[in-house]
């Protein structure tokens, strides 16, 4: 045989190692929302994990930025801290240049700016954005880590969110479906599919699990719920 | 141990010993040889209206630009030294677009005011930016737009300071003409009626007869925003204000090759 | 080299394939990945015989591939292994190594011992240098009393009195360090090994689902307790997500007529035994 292969000793290598290093780390997580008429919910689950090991069974990776509006984060923890950390003293900037909140859709316009400012070292967070608009009606804005941004009624981010988003589309989308009626869903309704479809996506998902916490925005404010999941 | 003036004008960053600073009161004093604007805000929306000197039958009298579009929703007029007007009707413009681009909304036209305020108040201090500014600017603005509280009117002098109007003249017939604006300003004023005024008052200050190439007209409302009236829009107002002395124009159709 | 002499193929096991593998993995080629069984799998011996204990949750990447898997692998009436790393690997070796025991216990007409065992899966698993994936804890008991082994993917293996591998394997031996003690008693090691496998469970991300315990007595009583424990219930869904009839698109229809079949019953006869 003389078919000239050549072999490969790690240990003899011609030429020099490289080490990087890697600035990121996936420490998973998932966000769901769904908007409605006059409310939007959004759901997060409180495992925080890294690898095989899980840092904690409960951290909330939900953060409200203002009286209507609430951001969701999942992806690169500290990245996270810092996005948000930043988030919230432009919104206090903002308040206090302007004498005025800051609506959603202003807030989802910055955090698009602020996500694309940085295009060659992203912050790697999966962004869920949720609120009501000036009208008080739900919205949802999800971003990819360097600043696209989409407006939608539902969506699942993070690391379930390709398991979820489907399920969504048919649930909420009504997608692939013959003979239903167009309904805008009820805010029970969300509330309990966000819960069911977290159920599925920690018996599937590694990174989904223990329990969630979830922000029901209306325009009486927010109230906060928790639900317990599996824990394996 | 009393002082004169003249020991305590020389620096913009020297107080009198009364606690004044003199470079910027005379910066103030520029624009009262400046040409005469007027503001008027009401509910319906904001008018503006403003003299222009045409010191010579050669010049062209387009060119002289007294009221400009800083967005959509802002609009501006100036008194005193246009050439600085240009420097800070840059910024107005970029820091709306900026606004727009980072929050996706329109910038409130008292936060326009103060971003331009932050530009007048640079003079006199060197810093990482670069070189001092020597002077004070010697304009002022009306800044007249619609956001989210309404039409609104904002004056703002040489020092920086901007506070808002119902109504507002600026200039060398401002005087007079703010003492005219008390007397006729109502709350419930139309804009059509704040547009008569305005040309009213402009129209008594002014040395010149009010034609169509010496004055500029703008108004502003939330369906059209800014709107800069054209020659013959200029005509029509004045005709409809003063009938006398501005008889409806003869329509001449002109043939078209 | 001719048709005359032809080449003589080198002797043993050829890693050709691993190099170009490798070669190819560098240049960029995306191997496809095998279910792996991230996992937590113990073993002690106890007063009278041996203990095993695995998880039941199979892996690929980030994703449950199964949620009730067997980990816990019969070698022989007296012996039991349990299977960490590639699913494939853990399964097949353990097939091979037991079907070889089992010509070997007809041979012998003995009980085969664990050593044997021990000695066959270790040296199989060096001859693939690490290639076959599979980490294993053999437990079993035999004439010469009980045994634990713990063998690993490259072909060394130790002899324990209590053992823990997979990803989860830190986490059970936690438990087991703190409360491992010679000659217990039954009930008390399956307690032990249950929660040592819970650690596992609850504290990797790679083990999950339910525990399963397999007892090994001195003679050979063996007692399997698949789903010993279920340590995770599935949550309650709220709604129903049952679809009414007519939700889902027909796209064509047609329509097949069968020809008219009849039935018909033969009675069964009596077997001539006359």
């Amino acid at each position: 045989m003389s078919l000239a292969i050549r072999p490969y000793y790690p240990d003899y290598s011609t030429v020099p190692t490289q080490h990087h290093f890697n600035p990121y780390a996936d420490n998973g997580g998932s966000i769901v929302a769904i908007a409605g008429n006059d409310f939007v919910i959004i759901g997060a689950d409180t495992r925080l994990s890294a690898g095989f090991s899980i840092y904690t069974r409960e951290q909330n990776k939900l953060f409200s930025l203002s009286g209507t509006t609430v951001l969701g984060c999942s992806g690169c923890w500290c990245d996270t801290l810092t996005l948000t950390r930043i988030l919230k003293s432009r919104m206090q900037m903002y308040q206090q240049e302007h004498n005025k909140v800051m609506s959603t859709e202003a807030c989802a316009q910055m955090l698009s700016t602020m996500l694309y400012y940085k295009r060659f070292f992203p912050y790697y967070i999966s962004n869920v954005l949720v609120g009501l608009d000036n009208e008080g009606k739900g919205c949802v804005y999800s971003y990819d880590p360097i600043g696209h941004c989409e407006k939608a009624t539902y969506r699942a981010g993070g690391s379930a969110g390709a398991l979820l988003q489907p399920l969504l589309d048919n649930q909420i989308g009504q997608k692939n479906m013959l003979n239903v009626k167009p309904e805008s869903v009820t805010k029970e309704r969300a509330l309990s599919i966000i819960k069911d479809v977290f159920i599925s996506a920690a018996e599937r998902d590694i990174y989904t699990g223990d329990s969630i916490s979830i922000n029901i925005i209306t325009k009486d404010g927010i109230t906060q719920e928790t639900f317990e999941l599996r824990k394996d | 141990m009393f002082l004169t003036r003249s020991e305590y004008d020389r620096g913009v960053n020297t107080f009198s010993p009364e606690g004044r600073l003199f470079q910027v009161e005379y910066a103030i004093e520029a624009i009262k040889l400046g040409s005469t604007a007027i503001g008027i805000s009401t509910s319906e929306g904001v008018v503006l209206a403003v003299e222009k000197r045409i010191t010579s039958p050669l010049m062209e009298p387009t060119t002289i630009e007294k009221i400009v579009e800083v967005d959509k929703h802002i609009g501006c007029a100036f008194s005193g030294l246009m050439a600085d007007s240009r420097t800070m009707i840059d910024r107005a413009r970029v820091e709306c677009q900026n606004h727009w681009f980072v929050y996706n909304e329109n910038m409130s036209v008292e936060s326009c005011a103060q971003a331009v305020s932050n530009l007048a108040i640079q003079f006199g201090d060197s810093d990482d930016d670069g070189a001092a500014m020597s002077r004070p600017f010697g304009v002022a603005i009306l800044f007249a737009g619609i956001d989210e509280k309404g039409p609104q009117l904002y004056h703002m002098d040489p020092s920086g300071t901007f506070v808002q109007f119902d109504a507002k003249a600026i200039g060398s017939g401002s005087e007079g003409a703010q003492q005219s604006l008390q007397e006729v300003y109502h709350r419930s004023m139309t804009l059509e009626e704040a547009t008569t005024a305005a040309l009213t008052i402009l129209k008594q200050v002014m040395e010149e007869k009010l034609n169509s190439s010496n004055v500029e007209v703008m108004t502003m409302t939330p369906k059209n925003l800014f709107h800069m009236f054209t020659k013959e829009q200029v005509e029509e107002a004045l005709t409809n204000v003063f009938p006398a002395e501005h008889p409806t124009p003869i329509k001449v159709n002109k043939q078209k090759v | 080299m001719s048709v005359l002499c032809p080449e003589i193929p080198a002797p043993g096991f050829s890693f050709d394939n691993c190099r170009r593998n490798v070669m190819l993995e560098n240049k960029g080629l995306v191997l496809p990945k095998a279910t792996k069984t991230g996992t937590t799998i113990v073993g002690i011996i106890y007063k009278d015989g041996v203990i095993l204990g695995a998880d039941t949750r199979a892996t690929e990447d980030t994703t449950v591939a199964d949620k009730n898997c067997e980990k816990i692998h019969y070698i022989a009436p007296n012996m039991y292994c349990c299977g960490a790393g590639t699913a494939a690997d853990t399964e097949m070796t353990t097939q091979m190594i037991s079907s070889q025991l089992e010509l070997h216990r007809l041979y012998t007409g003995r009980v085969v011992r664990v050593a044997t065992a021990n000695q066959l899966l270790k040296q199989y698993l060096f001859r693939y240098q690490g290639y076959v994936g599979a980490a294993l804890v053999l437990g079993g008991v035999d004439t010469t009393g009980s045994h634990l082994y713990c063998i690993f993917p490259h072909g060394s293996s130790d002899q324990l009195h209590y053992t823990t591998m997979g990803s989860g394997s830190l986490a059970a031996m936690a438990v087991f360090e703190s409360r491992w003690k010679p000659d217990m008693e039954e009930a008390e090691g399956v307690q032990l090994v249950r929660d040592a496998i819970a650690a596992g469970i609850f504290n990797d991300l790679g083990s999950g689902s339910n525990v399963d315990i397999c007892i090994i007595r001195k003679g050979g009583n063996v007692d399997y307790k698949r789903t010993y424990d279920e340590a995770n219930k599935k949550g309650q869904k709220q709604n129903s997500y049952k679809y009414q009839k007519g939700t889902t698109a027909v796209l064509t229809t047609k329509v097949v007529d069968v020809e008219e079949v009849t039935v018909r019953r033969i009675e069964t006869e009596e077997m001539d035994t006359a």
